[in-house]
C-alpha cells in the first residue's frame, strides 16, 4: 500500500464522480522518478542545474578507470592485515583487480582498507591518514572489529566501529574475513564506484559520534 | 623448597609447593635483596625472570607483584609473591637486576598504578599519557558492569519501573491507522506504567531479565 | 541538529584555557602536561603535534629528547610499510646514524586481560586468539594448560599429540612468514609471496581441522575441539611431501644472497648477557648462544616423549636469527613426523562440564611460541570466571632490546633488526 499524503488523497476522492470506476493516479510515482534529481536539497552533495544531472560518457569512463585501479593504503592494524596480505599474494590475487600496489603514503592511495582493531590511541593517527588522502577516496571496513567493535565490544580502549570516526563505504564482516570475502567486498566497492554511490559523491559527515580519548568508563 | 626456607627465614611468610611450582610470599619492600640472592647464589641460580605480573585483590585489600623465576638446577618454577599496600602502592624496582623488567613494570604502572621506585622510565605503556585511571583495578568497571557500580540506578533507563510504555507505544500523530481507530488513544489506556508485569510483583531496580542471562 | 553546516571530522577542540591555567589543572589532576603546540600546526588542517609531544616526564625521556649538536628526532609512526603492526619508533639520529631509540606502544591495546576477567574459562580461550595472531594455536595452548592445572585434569594423550601437531604446524608457517617479512622489510618483494603460498597451504590444512583460517578456536580445557579428519590428513600428506623442496626454494632466494648477507651479518648483535638480562627468549635467545627451550626446560606432556635437540647459533646477529628460524622449521618438520608416528588412538577431549569452576588457586603455564616464552598466570576464585588472567607475551619483552641494539646503525637497518626480532603487535599490546 503506497503511503501518500493524506491531504492530496482527500482532494481527489472528493472530486471524482462516484459512478465511474475510481482511478486514483499515484502521485508517488512522480516522487520516485524525480528523487535522484532533487540533489540540490542535499547539503553536501550537489547537482545543480539540469546539465549536471545526466552523467556524461566521460564521467562514466572516468569512473570505470577509477574502479579498476583502486590503490589501497597499507593500513593493516591487526589480524585482518594478515588476511589482507594473503589476499594480495599469489593464491588469492588481488592484482587481477588492479589493487596490488599497496601504497605506503596516504597521498597516493585511493582506498583505505581499515583492517584490524581500531583503538582509541590509534584513532587519531588513522583519522589523520584519512584526511590526508586526496579525493576521490573510499573506505572499506574489514572485519568485525572495524564494523562494530567486534569481539571487543565491552573494551575500554576499542573504538566500537570505525564508522564512528570516518565514513565507510563497504563493510566486510568476518573475524577475519576470508580472502574471498575481502575480494567480494572490493568487487562491491568497484560497483559502488562505477555507479557513483560511494561516499565520495554523497559525503555526509556526521562527525565523530562518541570517541572517548581519555575518559573513564565509569 | 628447603634451600629457600633456610636462606630467608625472616622474610618469607609462606611457602607452598605444587608439582611444578614453588611459591613464596614476601613483603614488597624486601624484594630486591631476595631476588638478588635468588639470582646470584650458586646453589639457587635463578637466572631467568620469566614473568612479572601484578594482581589487584580489591579495594582495601592489597596489590601483589608476582615474579616467576627459572633455574636450570631446579625442576620447578619459583613464584615470588610480593605484597604491596593498596593505598600507597610502591615497591622497589628490579630493573637493576634484570633490565627486561622495565616494560613489565611500566605495564603494571599503567594498568594498576603501582609505583616502582628506581625505575628510570615509569610512564604509561599502553594507554595514552593523558589517561587518568588504571584500567585493571578491580574498581574500574567495563560498560557492561554498570549494574555493579555504585551508580547503578541513577539513570532512569536502568530502572524499569520508570519506563513509560504508554508514551513509547504510541506510533505517532500521522499514522494512517490512528484515524480509523485501530490504535488506542493515550487517554484510553489505564495508567499502569509497567504494564507487562503481573500485579503484585513490582520490578526492583537492578533485577531484570538481563540479570539472569548476564554472564556472572 | 541540522545537517546544513559542514561538520568537521576531527576531534572537537579542548576548551581554550590559558597555558598556565591548563598546566595547573593538569598537575592537580595528576595527568601528563599538555602537548607542545607545533609551530606550523595551523596550516596542516589537522591536529598536528611535534616530537616530543609533551614535556619529558621521566629520566629516560629527558635523556632521549635532549638533542645535542647535529641530532634530530625522526618519527617512524604507527602507520609505516613495515608489516609488524602499529608501533611507533622515535629515533634520535645524527645524519642517518641512529643514536637512540624509543618505542611507543599501545596503538593496539584492546584490554584483553580485563575482558577475560568477565568471561568463562572456555570463552577466555577465544579472547586470547588475536593476541599473537600469527601463532593462534600457541596463544590458546598456554591458557588451556593453565586452566587444566587449576582444574586438576590432564588432556587425553591423543589430544596432547594433536595439540603438538597443530602447534608445530603453526610454528612452521610463522617462521616462514618471518623469512618473508625480513626480506620484505629490506625491499625484496618476492620471498613474501613464497611465504604466503606456504602459509596458505598450512592454513587451509588447519582450517580443515579447526574450521577457521587464522583465529582458530581449537583448544578446549581438557583437550581439543575436533579430531583429525580425512581432508586434514590428505592435505598434511601433500604438504609434507613438498615441504622440503619448498623450503629449499625459499631459502635459495635469500640465504646465499650477497645483498642479504651484507645487510644482515654483524648487524644487531645481542650478546649473551644482554639477552638474559633483557628477558629475550625463543629463537632470538638461542641465536645468541643460550640453549634455553621451554619444551626442554619444562616439558609439557607430548614433548616428553619426542626427541629433538636445542639448536643454537654462535653470534647474535640478524643473519643468525634468520638461520636459527630456518633450522627450527626443519626441526619442527622432524617433530611432525615423530608425532604422526606416535599418535595414539583415543578421545580428544576430557569430560569437563560446560562451565568450569575450578577450586581456588593459582597456576602458571609456559610454552614455547615462535617468538619466545609465552606464559599464562591464572588465579581462580572458585567461580566461573578467572579472577586474574595474565599473559606474558614474548614480543613485548623482546622489544626492549631495540634501544640497546640500534645505536650505531643506520636508519635503514632499523627495519632489518626489527624484522629479525619478529614482534607481533597484537601480542605486544595485548
Amino acid at each position: 500500500m503506497a503511503v501518500t499524503d493524506p491531504g492530496r488523497d482527500d482532494a481527489r476522492l472528493a472530486t471524482a464522480p462516484a459512478a465511474d470506476p475510481i482511478v486514483i493516479p499515484d502521485a508517488s510515482r512522480d516522487e520516485t522518478l524525480l528523487a535522484p534529481f532533487r540533489m540540490e536539497e542535499h547539503p553536501q552533495g550537489g547537482f545543480h542545474g539540469l546539465l549536471e544531472v545526466i552523467p556524461t560518457k566521460a564521467d562514466y569512463v572516468l569512473d570505470l578507470i577509477r574502479a579498476n585501479s583502486l590503490w589501497p593504503l597499507l593500513s593493516g592494524l591487526s589480524c585482518c592485515a594478515i588476511e589482507m596480505m594473503s589476499t594480495a599474494t599469489s593464491k588469492n590475487d588481488i592484482d587481477r583487480f588492479g589493487m596490488f600496489p599497496f601504497r605506503a603514503s596516504p597521498r597516493q592511495a585511493d582506498v583505505l582498507i581499515v583492517a584490524g582493531t581500531l583503538t582509541t590511541k590509534m584513532a587519531g593517527p588513522l583519522v589523520r591518514l584519512w584526511e590526508q588522502m586526496p579525493e576521490p577516496k573510499w573506505c572499506v571496513a574489514m572485519g568485525t572489529c572495524t564494523t562494530s567493535g567486534g569481539r571487543f565490544k565491552r573494551s575500554y580502549s576499542v573504538v566500537q566501529g570505525v564508522d564512528r570516526v570516518m565514513p565507510v563505504d563497504v563493510y566486510v564482516p568476518g573475524c577475519p574475513p576470508r580472502p574471498e570475502g575481502l575480494i567480494y567486498g572490493m568487487m562491491k566497492l568497484q560497483e559502488l564506484v562505477k555507479q557513483r554511490r560511494g561516499h565520495w559523491r554523497t559525503y555526509v559527515d556526521r562527525g565523530p559520534q562518541r570517541v572517548n580519548w581519555e575518559g573513564d568508563v565509569r | 623448597m628447603r634451600l629457600i626456607g633456610e636462606r630467608f627465614p625472616d622474610v618469607v611468610s609462606s611457602l607452598w609447593t605444587d608439582e611444578d611450582t614453588v611459591e613464596i610470599t614476601i613483603p614488597g619492600a624486601r624484594n630486591l635483596e631476595v631476588l638478588r640472592t635468588l639470582r646470584d647464589d650458586p646453589e639457587l641460580a635463578f637466572w631467568m625472570l620469566a614473568d612479572e605480573a601484578g594482581v589487584d585483590y580489591g579495594p582495601g585489600v592489597r596489590f601483589e607483584v608476582v615474579y616467576h623465576l627459572y633455574s636450570d638446577l631446579h625442576p620447578a618454577w619459583l613464584r615470588v609473591r610480593a605484597t604491596v599496600d593498596r593505598d600507597d602502592p610502591s615497591i622497589p624496582s628490579i630493573t637493576g637486576l634484570w633490565e627486561g623488567a622495565m616494560f613489565h613494570e611500566r605495564e603494571m604502572y599503567d594498568m594498576l598504578g603501582i609505583i616502582f621506585e628506581g625505575n628510570r622510565d615509569l610512564r604509561r605503556l599502553y594507554m595514552s599519557p593523558d589517561y587518568k585511571s588504571f584500567p585493571q583495578r578491580r574498581d574500574f568497571l567495563l560498560p557492561d558492569d554498570a549494574a555493579d557500580s555504585p551508580a547503578a540506578g541513577v539513570n532512569p533507563l536502568e530502572r524499569p519501573e520508570t519506563w513509560d510504555l504508554v508514551r513509547f507505544a504510541n506510533l505517532g500523530p500521522l499514522n494512517p491507522l490512528a484515524d480509523a481507530g485501530a490504535l488506542p488513544d493515550a487517554s484510553a489506556v489505564v495508567a499502569d506504567p509497567a504494564g507487562d508485569q503481573p500485579e503484585g510483583s513490582p520490578v526492583e531496580a537492578g533485577e531484570t531479565d538481563a540479570d539472569a542471562s548476564r554472564p556472572r | 541538529m541540522t545537517a546544513t553546516e559542514p561538520r568537521e571530522t576531527r576531534i572537537p577542540d579542548p576548551i581554550d584555557l590559558d597555558a598556565a591555567e591548563e598546566a595547573r589543572l593538569r598537575a592537580a589532576a595528576g595527568i601528563a602536561p599538555a602537548p607542545i603546540a607545533h609551530p606550523g600546526a595551523e596550516y596542516a588542517g589537522f591536529e598536528m603535534v611535534g616530537i616530543p609531544d609533551r614535556p619529558p616526564q621521566t629520566d629516560r625521556e629527558r635523556e632521549l629528547y635532549t638533542l645535542e649538536e647535529g641530532e634530530m628526532l625522526v618519527n617512524m609512526g604507527p602507520q609505516h610499510p613495515s608489516t609488524h603492526g602499529v608501533m611507533r619508533l622515535v629515533l634520535k639520529v645524527r645524519s642517518e646514524v641512529v643514536t637512540d631509540l624509543d618505542v611507543v606502544l599501545g596503538y593496539l591495546h584492546r584490554g584483553i586481560e580485563k575482558l577475560c576477567e568477565n568471561a568463562t574459562y572456555t570463552t577466555v580461550l577465544t579472547y586470547v586468539d588475536p593476541m599473537d595472531y600469527m601463532s593462534g594455536m600457541h596463544n590458546e595452548h598456554a591458557p588451556a594448560l593453565a586452566f587444566e592445572k587449576l582444574y586438576g585434569i590432564e588432556a587425553p594423550p591423543r589430544a596432547q599429540y594433536i595439540r603438538a601437531l597443530v602447534v608445530e604446524l603453526n610454528r612452521v608457517f610463522s617462521h616462514g612468514l618471518m623469512m618473508g617479512f625480513l626480506a620484505l622489510d629490506m625491499g625484496g618483494l618476492t620471498p613474501i609471496l613464497y611465504s604466503f603460498i606456504n602459509r596458505d597451504e598450512i592454513v587451509d590444512m588447519l582450517s580443515a581441522i579447526s574450521g577457521q583460517r587464522m583465529l582458530f578456536n581449537f583448544f578446549r580445557v581438557g583437550g581439543v575441539n575436533f579430531d583429525t579428519n580425512d581432508e586434514f590428513l590428505s592435505r598434511l600428506g601433500t604438504w609434507h611431501s613438498k615441504q622440503l623442496k619448498n623450503l629449499k626454494d625459499n631459502e635459495l632466494l635469500i640465504t646465499d644472497n650477497e645483498i642479504f648477507k651484507a645487510r644482515t651479518k654483524k648487524m644487531g648483535i645481542i650478546s649473551r648477557e644482554d639477552a638474559i638480562s633483557l628477558g629475550v627468549t625463543g629463537p632470538n635467545l638461542r641465536a645468541s648462544g643460550v640453549p634455553f627451550d621451554v619444551r626442554k626446560a619444562h616439558p609439557y606432556p607430548p614433548y616428553r616423549d619426542l626427541e629433538f635437540d636445542v639448536i643454537t647459533q654462535a653470534n647474535g646477529d640478524v643473519y643468525d636469527r634468520y638461520i636459527q628460524r630456518i633450522a627450527e622449521i626443519k626441526q619442527s618438520m622432524s617433530l611432525i613426523e615423530q608425532i604422526m608416528d606416535k599418535m595414539p588412538h583415543g578421545p580428544v577431549q576430557a569430560q569437563v562440564p560446560g562451565i568450569i569452576r575450578p577450586r581456588p588457586g593459582r597456576a602458571y603455564a609456559a610454552i614455547e611460541s615462535p617468538r619466545g616464552l609465552y606464559s599464562v598466570y591464572a588465579i581462580s576464585d572458585g567461580g566461573p570466571n578467572p579472577y586474574r588472567f595474565r599473559m606474558r607475551d614474548p614480543s613485548l619483552i623482546t622489544l626492549q632490546v631495540m634501544p640497546k641494539l640500534m645505536p650505531g646503525h643506520l636508519i635503514a637497518d632499523t627495519m632489518a633488526v626489527m624484522a629479525s626480532l619478529d614482534p607481533i603487535m597484537g601480542g605486544v599490546d595485548k
